[in-house]
């Protein structure tokens, strides 16, 4: 969401509720209400994730390029340099499980963290995005994405009448 | 504040000031006062000390050390079996307990997962340290060379290589990771170039809905995938020595018996840091005997299992009565019967017993010095695999024995300081309580009225992923 | 062609005088660390005759094991070097690349012969000293490990010496060090390969037993018995 977000400050859950569902018999639609929270809020207690999650599949798509990546450092390291120890085997498999699955888990790991950063939407240092320091107070603040004029009014006016604290339209990213 | 629930009472974070809250908690993080420089003076000082120490060994020769043929692996290899085992505490902590969904665990998570990813790094500096051309270090890397050089992964000293970085950048991703939620309320707090420093690290983390539900899925992932790689880690520094022709190494069961004492050590190691940072910092609205009962149990259970892969071990070799295993066996009622006692005693005669008594696991002084006599057990232990399997081994005639020379212990002392001192500077800079988990614990936690009496309720935290449960 | 390096100490022979270990020091760069080094278990001998004790006084004998390298078929130290700085090699060798090596010393562990030793100092050989050095081989730095090659210096030079005259090595062309040197010649080296070499004959002699054989290692080392007769 982007453009001009219309937030409010509520005192605690119950009000930013209230106000949520308010918002939404204006009507307005769910994926452009969120909630800005020191706590983690349950889905669908004050507005409800929209998107699906899918970084995960990159988990699995990390595992394999890893196993592959294990998988090509043993047997390029055996067939590059085939040098007999202890009479084994040039392609000694068990060590080669052991390195496939070592550096599998590395590649599921790093697709982790890099598609979760990426989905998250962390490190967009040079966006300007939408904050309230005074949410770490108890305070929930909560976001709705509107079109300016008319409908940004009508946001506006429906959270102050459901007890938000400095109500405002602001310009940034959710 | 919040509105009172039909089930009588709001959450309990509603009735907590959150600004209070976060002073509490965030103590460690207040400017640094002489003391706190006095401290981190004499942890570098102790640190610069062994690093010397090591430059000389590098310089002179692995024969400033006490090692001898056939005892080619001593004091150093038994600290980096040792560290590593103590970075297991962190994985089982936050990971296990996260899966398990244990809500009493919020308060030792980053001092404990700060534990793993310090002790990984001073444990993987020991196989740096202990090789006798340690400038030559980088023929142990894959990296193509004019010669066409590559290293021989069939050695268990390279599965080393690889695990224990798979572990150190899994353990430092769960770390940082798990801490943005609450560098980002730092960053909402802090002024100055504090403020600068916290916004840079928090990745511009706001809390919002669908960052906290994505952040949930990401951790739940990191816990389920770092606990196999720790697993998989002990296993094979325990396969470093069980893969070996040695009597006493050559033993399947190294693998879950070396896992086991790095879990018990780990644990023991949390307790001991955790008691400290409570102490320093008075955290003790935070860190209660809820904490520290919990972990207790934990403890006692691990005495259990360590005693337990013990004495299978033991049975097999007494029973069997093969020469070669039994000499070594023999030598610990010979010349390695202070080794022998000292790890049977503190890692399971007094710890499993103590540790049974619910008095001591509310009573921090005695599981502190309970832990201590963990770490110290375990620490013989190593020492002993490592050493009287080498000691008595297949040839009689060159049997003998060993001791660490001034050298291997300014080594350790310098290792041990540098862990310290790395976890003071940590706690200086970043939260060393998780406070949002905290947070989140209060949010969840509610008053209900059953009947005549009020019990505390905590809610159900969102599955990952799954939505509403309508 | 192809050789099989085997040698053969027949112990009724060995009288535990060791000019085999000090021809041994004295042919391949070995260092001298002194009887204090020696005494905390650093002695650098190649070959050491392991004395042990049979019996109680008045009647005990010493009983003498010169123990090499056994240059193993399946040799338990060259699966864990991790760099490769030890192998075995088309002759049938366990072979060591010194500047290869990083000393893990995971070898040393491994050889349940304990025959590897690691050069815990740098050596220095005062002058005039330094003219006894053998060219053929280096002097090695601290740090690496090191142990018994067969002479393999003196097997290349037999090599490129056949080669050169267009012929086959002959049998006991080849002579490491210990065996020129042992005064009662219990030392006998020679290529299996060969059917007519002294080696493969005295492979068949029913005195012999190999250390350790138990451990799955398959030495190329055999030992003949010590036979127990009149005045022994």
């Amino acid at each position: 969401m982007s453009g001009v977000v219309v937030v409010g400050l509520f005192e605690g859950i119950e009000k930013a509720a209230e106000a949520g569902n308010a918002l939404r018999a204006l009507p307005l639609a769910e994926d452009r209400i969120t909630t800005l929270s020191s706590v983690p809020l349950p889905d669908g207690s004050v507005s409800r994730d929209t998107r699906q999650i899918r970084f995960p599949r990159v988990t699995l798509i990390g595992w394999f390029a890893g196993a592959l990546a294990g998988l090509a450092l043993a047997l390029g390291t055996y067939l590059l340099y085939p040098l007999v120890t202890g009479g084994k085997a040039i392609v000694s498999v068990p060590p080669t499980l052991i390195i496939t699955y070592e550096v599998a888990m590395l590649g599921a790991l790093i697709g982790t963290i890099v598609a979760g950063f990426l989905e998250m939407g962390l490190m967009r240092f040079r966006t300007k995005l939408i904050h309230d320091p005074r949410i770490h107070e108890g305070k929930i603040l909560l976001c709705a994405s509107v079109e300016p004029g008319s409908q940004a009014e009508q946001v506006i006016t429906t959270m102050k009448a459901a007890g938000g604290i400095d109500v405002r339209s602001e310009e940034g990213e959710l | 504040m919040n509105g009172a629930s039909s089930q009588g009472g709001g959450n309990h974070l509603a009735r907590t000031d959150q600004g209070e809250l976060y002073r509490e908690l965030s103590r460690s993080n207040l400017p640094a006062t002489r003391r706190w420089y006095a401290v981190v003076g004499l942890l570098l000082l102790v640190t610069l000390w062994g690093v010397g120490c090591f430059v000389y060994m590098m310089k002179v020769g692995m024969g400033v050390t006490g090692l001898n043929r056939p005892v080619m692996w001593g004091a150093l290899i038994a600290s980096f079996v040792f560290w590593i085992g103590l970075s297991h505490s962190g994985t089982l902590i936050s990971a296990i307990l996260r899966i398990t969904n244990a809500t009493w665990r919020a308060p030792i998570l980053r001092g404990a997962e700060a534990m793993t990813a310090f002790a990984l790094m001073v444990g993987g500096l020991f196989p740096l340290i202990h090789i006798g051309r340690n400038w030559r270090f980088y023929y142990m890397l894959p990296y193509p060379n004019s010669r066409q050089l590559w290293p021989n992964l069939r050695s268990p000293l390279m599965w080393d290589a690889v695990a224990i970085n798979t572990y150190l950048l899994g353990s430092l991703t769960f770390l940082y990771f798990g801490m943005i939620p609450d560098l980002a309320i730092a960053r909402d707090h802090a002024t100055g170039w504090r403020k600068r420093f916290y916004t840079v690290l928090a990745l511009g983390f706001r809390g919002s809905h669908n960052e906290w539900r994505r952040y949930h899925v990401a951790s739940t992932i990191f816990a389920i995938l770092i606990i196999p790689v720790a697993v998989s880690v002990h296993s094979i520094v325990g396969w470093d020595f069980a893969m070996a022709k040695v009597p006493g190494w050559h033993s399947t069961i190294f693998a879950p018996y070396f896992v086991t004492g790095a879990i018990f050590s780990g644990l023991a190691g949390v307790v001991l840091v955790m008691a400290a940072l409570r102490k320093v910092y008075r955290l003790e609205n935070a860190l209660t005997t809820v904490q520290f009962e919990n972990l207790g149990k934990l403890l006692c259970t691990m005495s259990l299992l360590w005693g337990y892969f013990y004495f299978a071990e033991f049975l097999t070799v007494w029973y069997n009565r093969n020469p070669e295993e039994w000499e070594v066996y023999r030598s610990y009622g010979g010349h390695y019967l202070p080794l022998w006692l000292s790890m049977v005693v503190c890692n399971f005669v007094v710890p499993f017993p103590l540790l049974c008594m619910r008095r001591v696991r509310r009573s921090i002084p005695a599981l502190c010095f309970v832990s201590f006599l963990v770490v110290v057990g375990m620490y013989a232990e190593r020492f002993l695999i490592v050493v009287t399997s080498l000691a008595r081994r297949n040839d009689p005639f060159i049997w003998r024995n060993y001791f660490p020379t001034w050298v291997e212990f300014s080594i350790l002392a310098g290792a041990l300081a540098m862990f310290l001192l790395l976890y003071t500077v940590f706690a200086k800079l970043f939260p060393i309580m998780a406070v949002s988990d905290i947070q989140e614990r209060l949010f969840q936690t509610t008053d209900r009225i059953v009947g005549g009496t009020t019990v505390e309720s905590i809610a159900r935290p969102e599955a990952a992923g799954e939505g509403e449960h309508g | 062609m192809k050789h099989t390096w085997a040698m053969a100490i027949d112990l009724d022979r060995c009288t535990g005088c060791g000019a085999c270990g000090v021809a041994c020091t004295a042919e391949n760069n070995v260092a001298v660390v002194g009887e204090a080094e020696v005494g905390k278990g650093r002695s650098m001998h190649w070959l050491r005759i392991a004395r042990y004790w049979d019996g109680e006084y008045p009647e005990a004998t010493a009983v003498y094991l010169p123990v090499p390298c056994m240059q193993c078929e399946r040799a338990p130290c060259e699966t864990v070097c991790p760099v490769y700085a030890t192998y075995h090699n088309e002759d049938g060798l366990n072979a060591m690349v010194y500047n290869r090596c990083v000393g893990t010393r995971y070898c040393a562990n491994n050889c349940p012969y304990s025959v590897r030793v690691f050069n815990w100092f740098d050596h220095i050989w005062e002058k005039p000293l330094d003219e006894q050095l053998s060219p053929d081989l280096t002097v090695r730095s601290r740090g690496v490990m090191e142990k018994c090659t067969f002479c393999i210096q003196r097997i290349r030079r037999a090599k490129e010496t056949a080669a050169e005259e267009g012929r086959q090595i002959r049998d006991g062309e080849v002579v490491p060090a210990c065996v020129q040197t042992c005064p009662p010649g219990a030392l006998l080296f020679g290529d299996l390969a060969d059917p007519h070499s002294e080696i493969t004959r005295k492979m068949k002699d029913p005195r012999r037993f190999r250390l350790m054989e138990h451990l799955g290692t398959e030495p190329r080392v055999v030992y003949l018995k010590r036979q127990k007769g009149a005045g022994r």
